[in-house]
């Protein structure tokens, strides 16, 4: 296990844990989603029943995924679009800026897109002089605060109306007309808007590849995806292999779903659908359309029959708002792309050698995100495997050796007698010596943070002998 | 640079080696059972949903009240451009339009940075959401997304009860479009602190004004 991604882990979620405004703020919006699900849920007769629905078409769509992908394939390029493969972050991030080079593309106009989080693709077009500007409002607060985003679906959520107007003000002070929400987000709308009519490259990611239609669902609310897709004269559109699904009539079911399991809405406000460039006698729309397929580690968790579940995700971010180590410590203390349960479970299998083993220990294995995964991704099961992996990777010998040792005595009535005499013996004695919660504890990890365990008065087994048969 | 792509078959060649197992992922027996209720009235329903998405709905019963109607949404609105999909119907109610604004029609181009309000057609819509079935064959892409301001004209024939009705016309009308989409009321954000502020990117308010069938 790398220690420099655990150490940063452990400091940065120690600091949050402590950051009560942090906290607070968390609370506030967890607890207004909390809110809204539950009433979104009600408008489906029967959620469970949706929820296998959708975790049924993921599943087929992933068992069947080469021929899925080639009709997709077929079909944009039937359009006159443009379909490209990419193994790797670098192949992605070269080939788009390969094209945005060619194109001669000064300034690039982003919907919000995960995808392109993960394979840091905004810094590769900035290096070769491209302006980009992320247009969901939450993605270019967190831009402008030059901070990764802080949830799969609500990137600035761990930010007051206060600090974003602080943000604002430095940042686009000529915008400025109040420091209300409305206000804000007319700031915002101000500033972008000059981006969006004068930007030759949009770049959107998808929540579904459509492979019946050929075409890209993009699901927002703020109508900026619906821009980036219009306005540019290339739209470039890049997601992972796994988000296909085999046919357009899915989407009856996935649209409410991710829509009521992200926000508690009935369906985002844009539902969309692009299916190639402007056709002969369309009006307006990018001259150019491009799909990227990304990799990325995807096929090698495929090629796992334990792990392969994981890419029915539709990163609806659920399982992060239900998380109970996630609502502590927020998402930047995981150091991911993908942060809480799903991040935990996705990144040490994307990026095996990254050192993100620990993730897998980063929760309370409550099953809060398994219930809440509307496609039924067993993330609990997920994490033990993960914690298993984890283990025979990097071999820990002390945990080890107390597993194996609470073994023998748990396999024997005499020897765990004797432990447990021990044991109490043992922090008595460390209490009496005042050592206990010290430097010289040997339980510290566990009595630094937390109140070491009482030593009972009497055992079970006396107690069992007095009372157990009445 | 689309041309060459090695990557491809390596992809798919791995993608075919990992699932020749045939092993499904942890999905669950087939589940038939019905996930929404039955919507008994569609038309009641769709104006209730676009009551809740604050879609403004303008129910006429004849082509003469949609033209009345039409123009006090143009009265209402603030001095501008306007642009309208190229249709018999948009062509008789611009007639009314004050000259003293520019007026585009989809057949000349898409709207501009400075339109005002957009006026499109429909394919359809759907009750269970409230939504707007659109496409970029009305009026172009941009003509309902640009303008802070959306009117679409449509009739009740034309109210389906649910998504899977509205992709069922996507599917067997609109493949040939290069974008299909459901709209369903104006554009939003609730990124800071959650709070709902309309008009993000997109039309501040949406306007349908839904005339009954004949
Ligand atoms: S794992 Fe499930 S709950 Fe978590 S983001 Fe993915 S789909 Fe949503």
């Amino acid at each position: 296990m790398s220690t420099i991604p655990l150490q940063e882990f452990l400091r940065r979620a120690t600091e949050k844990c402590a950051d009560l405004t942090h906290r607070a703020t968390i609370q506030r919006n967890i607890d207004s989603y909390d809110v809204a699900v539950a009433k979104g849920k009600q408008r489906f007769s029967d959620w469970e029943a949706a929820r296998s629905r959708c975790s049924e078409i993921k599943a087929e769509a992933i068992a069947h995924l080469d021929r899925y992908l080639e009709q997709f394939e077929g079909k944009v390029k039937e359009r006159g679009g443009h379909v490209f493969w990419a193994e790797t972050a670098e192949d992605a991030r070269q080939y788009i800026a390969g094209l945005a080079q060619s194109r001669g593309v000064k300034t690039i106009v982003k919907s919000k897109s995960m995808v392109t989080e993960e394979i840091h693709l905004s810094g590769a077009l900035e290096k070769q002089g491209a302006a980009v500007w992320e247009t969901d409002l939450g993605e270019y607060i967190v831009q402008l605060r030059n901070e990764p985003p802080y949830h799969i679906v609500t990137p600035a959520m761990h930010l007051t109306r206060v600090q974003i107007a602080q943000t604002f003000r430095e940042k686009i002070p000529s915008e400025m007309n109040g420091e209300e929400p409305p206000q804000l987000v007319a700031a915002a709308r101000r500033k972008l808007r000059k981006a969006f009519f004068s930007a030759e490259m949009g770049i959107s990611g998808a929540n579904f590849l459509v492979a019946d239609a050929g075409m890209v669902a993009i699901s927002t609310n703020e109508g900026n995806g619906r821009l980036t897709t219009t306005l540019p004269r290339i739209h470039v559109a890049i997601t992972g292999i796994e988000k296909i699904i085999p046919r357009l009539s899915d989407l009856a079911t996935l649209w409410p779903v991710l829509a009521t399991a992200g926000t508690g809405q009935p369906i985002t406000t844009y539902s969309t659908l692009i299916g190639g460039p402007r056709q002969p006698g369309e009006t307006d729309g990018p001259e150019e359309f491009h799909v990227v397929l990304l990799d990325n580690g995807r096929s090698q968790v495929l090629a796992s029959r334990e792990h392969r579940e994981m890419l029915k995700c539709i990163r609806c971010g659920a399982c992060l708002n239900v998380c109970p180590v996630y609502r502590q410590i927020g998402g930047h203390a995981y150091g991911t792309t993908y942060q809480g349960p799903i991040g935990s479970v996705l990144t040490p299998n994307l990026k095996p050698s990254a050192g993100f083993e620990h993730l897998a220990f980063a929760s309370s294995l409550c099953s809060a995100c398994g219930s809440a995964c509307p496609v039924r991704i067993n993330l609990p099961h997920q994490l033990l495997l993960n914690r298993r992996d984890a283990m025979a990777k990097t071999g820990q010998s002390g945990s080890r050796t107390m597993f194996r040792l609470f073994r023998w005595t748990a396999m024997s009535s005499v020897r765990f007698r004797v432990m447990g005499w021990l044991s109490r013996k043992g922090i008595s004695t460390a209490k009496a010596l005042g050592i206990a919660g010290s430097k010289l504890d040997p339980m510290r990890p566990w009595t630094q943070y937390r109140n070491g365990p009482e030593v009972p008065t009497q055992t079970f087994r006396e107690w069992w002998r007095t009372h157990g048969r009445q | 640079m689309a041309g060459s792509n090695p990557q491809r078959e390596r992809i798919l060649a791995r993608v075919r080696a990992a699932t020749a197992d045939n092993v499904p992922t942890t999905a669950p027996a087939a589940s038939k059972a019905p996930i929404f209720a039955e919507i008994p009235d569609p038309l009641e329903r769709f104006l209730r949903e676009c009551a809740a998405n604050l879609t403004e709905v303008i129910c006429t019963r004849d082509s003469m009240e949609s033209a009345a109607a039409c123009d006090r949404v143009l009265q209402s609105l603030p001095p501008g451009e306007l642009f309208f999909q190229d249709t018999p119907v948009f062509r008789s109610w611009a007639s009314h339009v004050d000259s003293a604004r520019t007026v585009r029609w989809s057949s000349g181009g898409p709207p501009s940075e400075s339109t005002q309000a957009t006026f499109t057609l429909a394919h359809g819509f759907v009750a269970q959401t409230g939504s707007i079935l659109s496409s970029s064959l009305c009026g172009g892409r941009g003509a309902s997304i640009v303008a802070p301001c959306h009117v679409v004209f449509g009739t009740t024939e034309q109210v389906v009860a649910d998504i899977d009705a509205a992709l069922q016309i996507a599917n067997h009308d609109l493949l040939s479009a290069s974008y299909v989409g459901l709209i369903s009321g104006s554009s939003r954000t609730a990124d800071i602190e959650k709070i709902l502020v309309q008009g993000a990117h997109g039309p501040l308010r949406v306007v349908v004004i839904l005339q009954a069938a004949s």
